[in-house]
Formats: C-alpha cells, sequence, structure tokens
C-alpha cells in the first residue's frame, strides 16, 4: 500500500473531493488539518514550498491540488 | 460524426444533456469537473428546488443526474482547447489532442477567475497569492492579509477570513463598494477591517511568499506598501471564450455575443450558454434555463437539416 498523506482545511471543497476519490479508490490517507495544526501547515509549506490547498504527498512524491488523472497515474490505479 | 457536442460541466453544461438525452440527439459531453464555479461555495441558498445545499454537493448532483441519463457520452478530465470550421460542422479538439466531430455545438464553459496582471502575482501564486477564499482562509491564521476587489466576491473573502487573520485591508481601486450593502455592512463592523480606497495594486512584494504590496494611493497620487501575508484577489471573472474566439462575434468583455431567443452565436451551428454568453446575470438558474433553452432550438435546427 502507498503511503498517503492529504493536508487539507475543513472548508475547502477539492480536499473534500480528494478524500471522497480516495475513499471510493480503497486508498487509506492519513489526514492533516492545516488550518488547526501549526505543525503540519509548516510541513506542508516546506513539501510543497507553497501554501495552496490540498497537499498530497505520496510515497514522498508531493501534488498540489487535487487533479484525479494525476493521482490515479500516482497510485497506480490505471 | 456526433449532433451536438456540450462544452463544460456547470449548471449549463449539464441542463443541455440533460436535454440532449432526452430529446435523443447524438451528443458527447466534455467537462473537465462538474458543478461550474459554485463548486467551491460553502453555501447555496438559491439553487431552485433545494433549499440549501454546498457547492461539492451541486455539482455532486448535476453529475448524477447527467449520468443517469442513457445515451449521452461523457468525456471528463479533459478540457476543449479549440474550435474549427470542418464542412457540415465543425471539429472539436481537446488539450489532450483528442478531436471530435460534429455538427453542432454548445459552449456552455463559464468564465474563470481574472487576474490582477501585476509584477509577482504568477511568481507567488498559491504563496500568499490566493483565489479561492474558501479554500484558503484558514491558512491564514493570525496573519495580516489583503483583499483586493470591490464586489461580492471581495467582501465575502473578507468575511471568510474574519475567524482568522488578525488584520484585513480591504483594497479598493474606486472609491465605491459595490457588492450588498448587507454583506457590506458586516465588513465594516469588524474592528479587523482596514479599508483603503482609491487603491491601485502595482505589484506583489515577496521571494518566496508574499511580503506585501505596492500600491498608488490615488488620492494623494503616491505609491505606498503594505507589509502582509497573503494577497486574496478577487477581481471579477472572464469568460473561457478563447476556444472559439476566431469563429463567433465576441463583445468587449470577450463574452459570446448570442441571440437571446434561441441562444445561437453569430455562426450558425453554435449556441453558448451561462456565463461565457453575453448574458446579463451570471447565475446557475439562468444559465441552466438558457441551456435548455439552447438544446431545443439546437434539436430543431437540426431536425431542418
Amino acid at each position: 500500500m502507498p503511503e498517503v498523506i492529504i493536508y487539507s482545511t475543513p472548508t475547502c471543497v477539492y480536499c473534500k473531493m480528494a478524500k471522497e476519490f480516495f475513499k471510493k479508490n480503497n486508498v487509506r490517507y492519513a489526514e492533516h488539518n492545516v488550518a488547526e495544526d501549526d505543525a503540519a501547515r509548516e510541513e506542508m509549506v516546506n513539501k510543497s514550498h507553497q501554501l495552496g490547498v490540498p497537499v498530497i504527498d505520496i510515497n514522498g512524491e508531493i501534488h498540489v491540488g487535487f487533479n484525479r488523472s494525476e493521482l490515479e497515474k500516482a497510485l497506480g490505479l490505471r | 460524426m456526433y449532433d451536438l457536442v456540450i462544452i463544460g460541466g456547470g449548471p449549463a453544461g449539464v441542463a443541455a444533456g440533460v436535454y440532449a438525452a432526452r430529446k435523443k440527439i447524438k451528443t458527447l459531453l466534455i467537462a473537465k469537473e462538474f458543478g461550474g464555479q459554485s463548486l467551491i461555495s460553502a453555501d447555496i441558498q438559491n439553487w431552485i428546488g433545494v433549499k440549501k445545499l454546498t457547492g461539492l454537493e451541486l455539482a455532486q448532483n448535476l453529475e448524477e443526474h447527467l449520468r443517469a441519463q442513457g445515451g449521452i457520452e461523457i468525456l471528463d478530465s479533459d478540457l476543449v482547447a479549440r474550435v474549427e470550421k470542418i464542412s457540415g460542422g465543425f471539429l472539436v479538439i481537446t488539450e489532450n489532442k483528442k478531436t471530435f466531430e460534429t455538427k453542432t455545438v454548445l459552449i456552455a464553459s463559464g468564465s474563470h477567475h481574472k487576474k490582477l496582471g501585476v509584477p509577482g502575482e504568477e511568481k507567488l501564486n498559491g504563496k500568499g497569492v490566493v483565489y479561492c477564499s474558501t479554500c484558503d482562509a484558514p491558512l491564514f491564521g493570525g496573519k495580516t492579509v489583503a483583499v483586493v476587489g470591490a464586489g461580492n466576491a471581495g467582501l465575502e473573502a473578507v468575511r471568510d477570513l474574519f475567524p482568522y487573520a488578525n488584520k484585513i485591508y480591504l483594497l479598493v481601486r474606486s472609491d465605491k463598494i459595490k457588492g450588498d450593502p448587507i454583506t457590506f455592512e458586516s465588513v465594516k463592523a469588524n474592528s479587523k477591517v482596514v479599508i483603503l480606497y482609491q487603491a491601485e495594486i502595482k505589484e506583489i512584494l515577496g521571494d518566496n511568499f508574499v511580503t506585501g504590496v505596492k500600491y498608488l494611493d490615488k488620492s494623494d497620487n503616491r505609491e505606498k506598501e503594505l507589509k502582509l501575508d497573503g494577497v486574496f484577489v478577487e477581481i471579477g471573472s472572464s469568460p473561457n471564450s478563447d476556444l472559439v474566439k476566431d469563429l463567433v462575434n465576441l463583445d468587449e468583455r470577450g463574452q459570446i455575443i448570442v441571440a437571446h431567443k434561441t441562444q445561437m452565436s453569430s455562426l450558425p451551428g453554435i449556441w453558448a450558454a451561462g456565463d461565457v454568453s453575453d448574458v446579463l446575470y451570471k447565475q446557475n438558474n439562468i444559465s441552466a434555463g438558457d441551456a435548455v433553452k439552447a438544446t431545443l432550438n439546437i434539436y430543431d435546427y437540426l431536425n431542418k437539416k
């Protein structure tokens, strides 16, 4: 199983879409709410060099935003 | 060859798709995602028939309704790059270099967030420059930010920031607020908010992240600077009409000029509906209705041929 981490905020719709996409494809993920968790926010900025959400870390490969086909490829779903 | 290619997955595109399927028009709908610009909305209370829903719920409802129709083909996760005229119809070319031949086209590609077009903006996009306040406002807890724009979107961005930011500058280019008075009252009443009128942004400053802005204060004609952690850009939208700009007549804002009885553009065979058209009011319900009108007219056009 790939190790998947999503950095999100509660109001971000693309974060919700990404999480629904993970659930639909049975991808397990860890989630950090960067609106509240300052350490996670810093970690996200260090990994992605930017401040937008979602940031998705798949085995250390960083994806900014929700791009379904990009994630499918990174997760080997097609 | 298709009878109809629908471009867009917002309320207009989906409404057209449902009607086209029910009329058994041989149709392909191309959309990168569903829901249109309301997708990022936290709360929609004026979509007729539903008291209250989120933008994501609206998007899911639209997609489900469309996919419940038999006989319509859907290409998702791709965007149309351009449309060309060919004999007997049109060639639709996507960004992934797929091509489709069709007798008619309905453009329902909506519009996109306008950018300021000042130095520093591109470089700092996502690095303190924000175009989706509902998404990213929570990232600015304890920070000093500016919102650019005096329409409803600007005022709502300020409100999105209330629970998080320490200080919020609202930069207004003219000396007037264009958004709704009710929203403005709540913005004005918040002690975190400082409103700067006649402030025209000249540059967004920062190397790795936003550190401030340079603006022209038109009241005394002097350039000034603000120290900031973020800039929220909410200055309106611009139609996604590039894909047909050489084929149909556009107005001065780039909107596709349509005949409002039929939604047909200046070129027979191409229709437009929703925010990409020169409709006076940009509303989900109007977009859906105008697209239905267009589809019924396309049906008549195909049958007369």
